[in-house]
């Protein structure tokens, strides 16, 4: 580098000022869904998006996923410009989107396939991630003799497979009953201490994005813009069940909470 | 109207209206005593109490299962009810032979047999189905694939293969013999012609229906997008890319038919234009009853393919 030029290191991920419009059609007016957010993750961090149903939440996680284009601003993971999808960004959708026709075993190997992993290495790193989500028993069926939290696992462990810099998880446990959901929130905390894996998590559980994310973001409602940055004080060995009893936990679930009210307008 | 609960109590139509109230002034330790007052620890009593709620009929029930034993005899019904409609029909006309009988008919089949063209026949029609429906079926997948995960082919093919669908397949026949003659090839052609436009909609129709998350799914774990359409799109659709050749699979047949009527050598259809110049209706009668056994078989074995080759898109 030449002398005088100012390097600054990137964070892992990084999304400034994307705007997202859906183009009306004759019957159908023009659509913000996002209007302008900005925020990043740094390396190993576990950060959650907030925001009331509608707000752009799944539409700004596709953005960074590359599975859509924003209508403006960037996205870029380790200061490079994302400009389409890659095994480099695992996501997680709000259905499972499980391959319905593959075994829980095939489908965490699918990335690994498109890799190119030879077979030997291929088997091992699905036998280790089928038995860090305690799928052993399970490896050989199909998706729909599965519970909904077993078919998030396989979600997970799917999209962890190919280590990708950064997971995407869209609403992940919206779908699961309340005892399933603390569960696997757990099992989510514990692969993130295991991997160091770096997690954008969208929710619109504000206890769930307390207890899990060191940051949490607030979207405004309609269209989506960062309404407030959260910081989360607890520390990863403080978050265990317990802690959400604790007063202070309790207190910052409230204060978020409410700032998600003022959003809901109906 | 009393009941009396399981637990003793005696209840009664509450004044309001609103549901049961227990009856204060009722023996509360009486047991059953007359038509008003139902014991509910008597099952025999308790039958009578009134009730709630229209029960079903386990054959009148809207998409639920009915048991195997009545599934059989259902089945077993209706081909009694085929059978006896020919057998109705055939007594009405013995003489002659407009509506021949069941042994008649297998005299029929059996004179087409000693006459060593039974086999042949059969032969020639469905290799000329095979070929065909192969051909038909090998570019309805390529381009229904294609059409049903690309806007811009779809846009291109739609058209064109709209308008051509409507051209009825047996309008083309005189014109297909007059360019292609009178061998195999006009006929597979038509067999393509005859049901390629369907299979092509329909396959798009099928492949338009893989999940779009599944899709995402696959291009965040690193496939491109001809893996996508071969790791993803085709397998999504295989089981209904059978259904689709399974049900068109008569629109084939019926063009087949035509094509052997006008011009061919052998086969079931140009069998069949033989017997009626020769006034054999024992014959036409075996020969149709072919067609439909045919029919029965392949319709069963895509089936078996089907549910064998995808279980898990069974019901
Ligand atoms: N493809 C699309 N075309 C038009 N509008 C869309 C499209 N996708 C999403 N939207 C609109 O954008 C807004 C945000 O949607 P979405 O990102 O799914 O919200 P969330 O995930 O927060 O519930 C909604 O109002 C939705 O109707
Ligand atoms: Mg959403």
């Amino acid at each position: 580098m030449s002398h005088g030029t100012v390097i600054l290191r990137p964070e892992k991920l990084e999304v400034h000022g994307i705007v997202k419009r859906f183009p009306g059609g004759r019957r159908r007016p023009e659509v913000t869904a996002v209007d302008g957010i900005d925020l990043t993750v740094r390396s190993g961090e576990l950060v959650c998006i907030v925001g009331a149903s509608g707000c752009g939440k799944s539409t700004l996680l596709n953005i960074i996923g590359g599975l859509e284009s924003p209508t403006e601003g960037l996205v870029a993971v380790d200061g490079e410009r994302v400009i389409g999808p890659g095994p480099d960004r695992g996501m997680i959708f709000q259905g499972y989107s499980l391959f319905p026709w593959k075994t829980v075993a095939q489908n965490i190997a699918f990335g690994l396939e498109e890799l190119g992993w030879p077979r030997e290495k291929r088997r091992e790193r699905v036998a280790e991630l089928v038995g860090v989500m305690g799928l052993e028993a399970w490896a050989d069926r199909i998706p729909k003799e599965l519970s909904g939290g077993m078919r998030q696992r396989v979600a997970i462990a799917r999209a962890l497979a190919p280590e990708p810099d950064v997971m995407l998880l869209d609403e992940p446990f919206g779908a699961l009953d309340a005892q399933t959901k603390r569960v696997m929130q757990d099992h989510l905390l514990e692969v993130w201490r295991t991997t160091g894996a770096t997690i954008l998590m969208v929710t619109h559980d504000v206890e769930e994005a307390v207890y899990l994310a060191s940051r949490v973001y607030v979207l405004t409602s309609h269209p989506g813009r960062v309404a407030a940055e959260v910081p989360v004080p607890f520390a990863p060995g403080d978050r265990v069940p317990a802690l959400k009893r604790d007063p202070a936990f309790l207190d910052l679930r409230d204060q978020v909470q409410d700032l998600l009210l003022d959003q809901v307008r109906l | 109207m009393r009941l009396r609960r399981r637990t003793g109590r005696v209840m009664d139509r509450d004044d309001r209206g609103g549901g049961w109230a227990p009856v204060a002034d009722a023996p509360q330790d009486a047991g059953p005593d007359g038509d008003h007052v139902i014991d509910w620890r008597n099952s025999l009593a308790a039958k009578r109490a009134p009730t709630r709620g229209t029960p079903q009929h386990e054959l009148l029930r809207i998409r639920e299962d009915i048991s195997t034993r009545w599934r059989a005899t259902l089945i077993a019904t209706g081909l009694v009810l085929l059978a006896g409609l020919w057998l109705f029909m055939a007594t009405g006309s013995s003489s002659d032979l407009l509506v021949p009988s069941p042994s008649e008919t297998w005299g029929g089949a059996m004179r087409l047999y000693d006459d060593g063209v039974l086999f042949g026949d059969i032969w020639a029609s469905v290799r000329r189905i095979l070929f065909g429906y192969a051909i038909s079926m090998a570019i309805a997948v390529v381009l229904g694939i294609l059409m049903g995960s690309f806007r811009s082919a779809d846009s291109l093919f739609e058209s064109p293969i709209a308008f051509m669908r409507y051209i009825p397949a047996t309008a083309l026949v005189p014109l297909m013999l007059f360019w292609l003659g009178i061998d195999e090839l006009p006929k597979i052609t038509l067999i393509v012609i005859g049901s390629v436009f369907f299979n092509i909609l329909m396959v798009a129709d099928v492949a338009r229906n893989v999940p779009k998350e599944l899709i995402n799914a696959a291009y965040t774990l690193g496939a491109g997008r001809l893996k996508v359409l071969r790791r993803v799109v085709l397998p999504h659709s295989l089981p209904g890319i059978i259904d689709v050749a399974r049900i068109n699979l008569a629109a084939a047949w019926a063009i087949l038919v035509v094509a052997e009527l006008l011009a061919a050598e052998e086969g079931l259809a140009f069998r069949i234009a033989r017997a009626q110049r020769f006034r054999q209706i024992d014959e036409m009668f075996a020969l149709l009853i072919i067609f439909g056994i045919i029919g029965i078989i392949t319709d069963l074995s895509l089936r078996w393919l089907r549910n064998r080759s995808a279980p898990w898109a069974r019901a």
